[in-house]
């Protein structure tokens, strides 16, 4: 019995060890079985798909940000600076990191002292972004209210102060034309310079054309980022290589002065040197800030800009067009005397106008020159004379010689945009408007009307030419270059030269020339040149009667323009000069006072180097 | 007696010839010198603020599982009840004076200090649960009325914690109680109707849900569903393991780790950074000793005289791989992301003490091995 219960007891308890032995194997062998499985997906992440991961990891912890290349400066003759970058202080933030935008725009508004309706506006900039993506809140800081945000950072989450560069110019009104401006990165900047780095690209002028050399290249910055979004620390960056300065032949402050003396008129001044091509100045009026440009301008000011009367977006020194008027007639005189036609002592009697075919032509002055010759018809700027010597010569003879003053084509400038203005002749008007060539066509040739048109940079060219005794030199705005300047002998008569430089020194520096008003003396230098008064409407037979309408008596739009060229010294000139005023009055009474202040200016400061007589003996000899 | 490799069972009773198991103490101290230098690792190469206190409560830890080891089977078992009733008492004093913290109710403020009663209460469910089955007869335990107290006692307090609310350690504990039924040898046909039970019980419970709660468990099963929440700690979590490889990034060099892209780096998600830091033999080492203390319970189980002692060290072994399996599998992206730290090797308390005393409690009782208690 004893046994019995003994032997129930122990079977009892083997019962209770065995049930336990069996259970707990069956734990410990699910246990094993969760611990492979464990095992096996250990063995999947870290060693199948290690390299996956590898890149995932690379990818949360490294942030690629292009180092933006300082763009070149563009600079003056002398080295003074026109177009450089300055630093720029903005805020942008991301609201996906934002905790709480209202809150933490409230506190930008404190900081910063926004208005409401500024507060608006930015969170409408906020909220039509993706979250994850940047905004741009506020520009150009001052130093004080971007160290105020800075002090205010920890309380604004996913607020980023940022430093940036912005493009800058200095006598914007001045070389606004020249320099242009850089502006946002549009469709076409990206179809023609591909995908850019850099947010603003070169829009006009020289900041358009030379994009390519002042860009530089883009450097690459690889960033550790946290989980944030903020930068830990630099991994590597690898700099790119800043843009090439671009050095003009400008003179920004011959360009300065120009632009002040003409003011509010409109029209432009070109400057060029007569030895290297190299032009001086360069300034079209009215003007613009390209600085508004380059940090972007609203589109009302914008349109104001492009629908205004005096075109101030235009460069009129090599777009505008206008008839060249009495600074044509060296032209037509010079096709006479290379044709042996006429010579010194040929006269004509001018009575103050001239009849052709049922026309009536008047000269400008009513009373009339008198007996006149070549000379005197220059510096008097006789229209009868030259009315008369056009028939003599035919359009043929005048059409060529303008053609190889470089007259009716590009000069070749290295800025971009040129016009070609036109030369008429029979085959042109053939083409044009397929009509013949009449005479009285050829007459108002003559004094420069009609369908020719120049562009005040062509009149330039064309007056240093004339400076340099019939050699062609073509213009350019890119310093250092010396070597290739592009000279044309134009093949003319010394003594042909010789007679034209005569009269146009008569008429700036004699009693009876046009100009004579506003000669100069500096340095026992004179000024050459010739007025030019074109006139925009036809003025009636009946107007002739009662007197013609003085300008300032018409709307400005019927105002006749006024023109000069010249160049100086007289004898061994080193500076042409045109000036053309929109709707100005008389050539004599408005451009050529202009004229005379800006050689002026160049004469009075020009280095000592400049005034050497010329090394070249292309040139020719010394008057 | 034939002993393991481990040592075979002794009687080494008395404080005299104090002798334990020291493989496993060994084995757990190596897992908590591992979670120091991890910790370590993850402030950046500092010893605060997480490391150093890991270690001091390591040390404190070691002294009270030693202490524990040095009680005798008998005041365990006396002591089991108690435990159990003054844990369940101070999860119902969270429910009442509780602090919040992000969002859950789970700490009591003891005066001296704070602690989660609801990591306290995986261990005192175990000692209760083996005392009930010590105190009855082997041939009784699957007899219905028998089912009420176990069922009871592990309700009460899963649905305390439930209510936190804490749901992954609620199942946690309930799952750990239903292993200690199960090795006390309840009739395997209850577990097979409790499945079914459940599994029928599931679709009344979701037809009768609202919306948003709906959801809450949608996105609890699939962390996915909330790619800014909870989904971006587990695809972070996954990145940081994948891309340690073989040999791991080396220690304060894991950039998920230092740039902040794991969440809880220095708690639940600990092992990210070994996996990260130390690659795939760091993390098979760390995956082995664990093994090795699993094993070390395993074989003493098998070697006690008594089923309390057996159903206490056994359960603790199971409870312990529960834990471990959920954590590896959570941050391997396996299994949804719920609050439940690495033994030993997390930071954290309350969570490290429980584990100690627990293994404090298994070295007493494999030292009086032999000590047979009868039952009924």
């Amino acid at each position: 019995m004893t046994a019995n219960m003994e032997a129930h007891k122990v079977a009892r308890f083997d019962d209770e060890e065995t049930s336990f032995a069996r259970r707990s194997l069956l734990l410990g062998g699910f246990q094993l079985l969760l611990g492979g499985v464990i095992l096996g997906r250990l063995q999947y992440l870290q060693l199948s798909q290690s390299e996956a991961y590898t890149t995932l990891a690379e990818a949360n912890r490294v942030k690629i940000s292009p180092i933006i290349a300082p763009r070149g400066r563009i600079i003056d003759r002398y080295g003074q600076w026109l177009a450089e970058n300055d630093r720029t202080l903005s805020l942008s933030i991301v609201r996906e990191q934002v905790p709480d935008l209202p809150a933490t725009l409230r506190e930008l508004q404190r900081v910063l002292g926004w208005s409401d309706e500024k507060l608006a506006r930015v969170r409408n900039a906020i909220l039509r972004q993706p979250r994850f993506r940047e905004t741009l809140i506020a520009k150009d800081l001052s130093w004080e209210d971007f160290a105020k945000v800075n002090l205010e950072l920890p309380f604004l989450a996913g607020v980023e102060p940022k430093l940036g560069e912005k493009r800058v110019y200095n006598h914007p009104q001045a070389v606004a034309h020249i320099v242009g401006y850089v502006g946002p990165k549009t469709r076409r900047d990206i179809e023609e310079f591909g995908n850019l780095v850099a947010n603003t690209v070169g829009q006009t002028g020289i900041e358009r054309d030379y994009e390519n050399q002042l860009r530089g290249e883009a450097g690459v910055r690889h960033l550790e980022v946290n989980a944030n979004g903020r930068t830990v620390r630099e991994l590597s960056a690898e700099g790119g290589e800043a843009g090439e300065d671009v050095r003009l032949t400008i003179d920004a402050d011959l360009q300065a002065v120009a632009t002040k003396r003409l003011g509010q008129r409109s029209g432009s001044v070109v400057v060029m040197d007569v030895r290297t091509g190299g032009i001086m100045c360069m300034v079209s009026a009215p003007s613009f800030d390209p600085n508004q440009f380059a940090s972007g301008i609203d589109m009302k000011s914008w349109r104001q800009m492009l629908m205004h009367e005096r075109k101030p977006l235009l460069n009129k020194a090599v777009q505008g067009l206008y008839a060249p008027g009495s600074t044509f007639k060296m032209i037509v005189a010079l096709a006479a005397l290379e044709a042996g036609i006429i010579d010194l002592k040929t006269k004509v009697n001018c009575k103050g106008d001239y009849e052709y075919g049922n026309e009536k032509y008047h000269c400008w002055l009513e009373e009339g020159h008198g007996d006149i010759d070549l000379e005197g018809a220059l510096a008097g700027s006789c229209d009868v004379y030259f009315y008369d010597l056009a028939l003599k010569i035919g359009i043929d003879k005048i059409e060529e010689m303008a053609a190889r003053f470089g007259l009716g084509m590009q000069t070749g400038l290295d800025l971009s945009g040129e016009k070609t203005g036109t030369v008429p002749g029979r085959d042109w008007k053939r083409a044009r408007y397929n009509t013949g060539w009449r005479g009285g066509e050829t007459v108002i040739t003559g004094i420069g009307q009609g369908f020719l048109l120049a562009t005040p940079l062509q009149l330039t060219v064309m007056t240093a030419a004339l400076a340099n005794k019939g050699v062609l030199v073509r213009p350019r705005l890119l310093a250092g270059q010396d070597e290739a300047v592009e000279r044309t002998a134009l093949g003319l008569d010394a003594k042909n030269m010789a007679i034209i430089e005569s009269a146009l020194y008569r008429a700036v520096n004699r009693p009876e020339g046009t100009a004579y008003s506003s000669s100069l003396l500096i340095k026992n230098q004179r000024m050459s040149g010739k007025t030019g008064t074109v006139q925009v409407r036809r003025i009636s037979t009946e107007e002739r009667e009662t007197g013609v309408i003085a300008n300032k008596d018409l709307d400005w739009r019927l105002r006749d323009h006024a023109l000069f060229v010249g160049y100086a010294p007289h004898k061994n000139p080193r500076y042409a000069i045109s000036v053309v005023i929109e709707h100005g009055g008389g050539g004599a009474q408005v451009a050529a006072p202009i004229a005379r202040d800006v050689m002026v200016h160049l004469l009075e400061n020009e280095p000592a180097a400049a005034s050497a007589p010329p090394v070249n003996a292309d040139i020719g000899e010394i008057l | 007696m034939n002993s393991g490799f481990l040592g075979g069972p002794s009687n080494r009773a008395g404080l005299i010839t104090f002798d334990v198991h020291w493989p496993l103490v060994l084995g757990v101290l190596t897992l908590g010198l591992a979670g120091v230098l991890l910790l370590y690792s993850v402030a950046g190469g500092d010893l605060s603020p997480w490391a150093w206190r890991h270690g001091v409560r390591l040390a404190a830890g070691l002294v009270l599982m030693l202490a524990i080891a040095a009680l005798d089977t008998r005041t365990i078992f006396a002591l089991a009840y108690i435990a159990y009733a003054a844990i369940l008492v101070m999860l119902i004093g969270v429910e009442f004076f509780g602090d919040k913290s992000m969002g859950a109710r789970r700490w009591l403020d003891l005066g001296v200090m704070r602690v989660q009663p609801s990591e306290f209460m995986r261990f005192a469910l175990i000692l209760g649960l083996a005392r009930f089955y010590q105190s009855i007869h082997q041939a009784d335990v699957s007899r219905p009325i028998n089912l009420l107290a176990p069922f009871a006692m592990i309700a009460l307090p899963s649905l305390l914690i439930l209510r936190q609310p804490d749901l992954g350690t609620s199942i946690m504990l309930a799952a750990t109680g239903a292993s200690v039924v199960f090795l006390a040898g309840v009739n395997w046909r209850y577990f097979a109707a409790g499945t079914v039970a459940v599994l029928t019980a599931i679709p009344l419970v979701w037809q009768n849900m609202l919306n948003y709660q709906k959801e809450r468990v949608l996105v609890f099963l699939n962390p996915e569903r909330d790619p800014l929440g909870a989904g971006y700690h587990i695809i972070q979590s996954k990145i940081g393991v994948g891309s340690g490889g073989l040999w791991g990034k080396g220690l304060v060099e894991g950039t998920q780790s230092r740039l902040d892209f794991l969440p809880e780096k220095h708690t639940d998600f600990i092992f990210t950074i070994f996996a990260e830091e130390l690659g795939f033999m760091g993390s098979l080492m760390l995956i082995l000793i664990f093994a090795f203390v699993l094993f070390a319970l395993f074989q003493i189980s098998r070697q006690v005289k008594n089923q309390f002692s057996r159903l206490v060290i056994a359960s603790t072994g199971v409870s312990l791989s529960f834990y471990i399996v959920v954590n590896l599998a959570m941050v391997m992206g396996f299994a949804p992301v719920v609050g439940v730290p690495l033994p030993f090797v997390s930071y954290g308390g309350t969570s490290l003490l429980t584990f100690m005393a627990a293994i404090g409690v298994v070295l007493s009782l494999e030292r009086n091995a032999l000590v047979e208690m009868s039952r009924g």
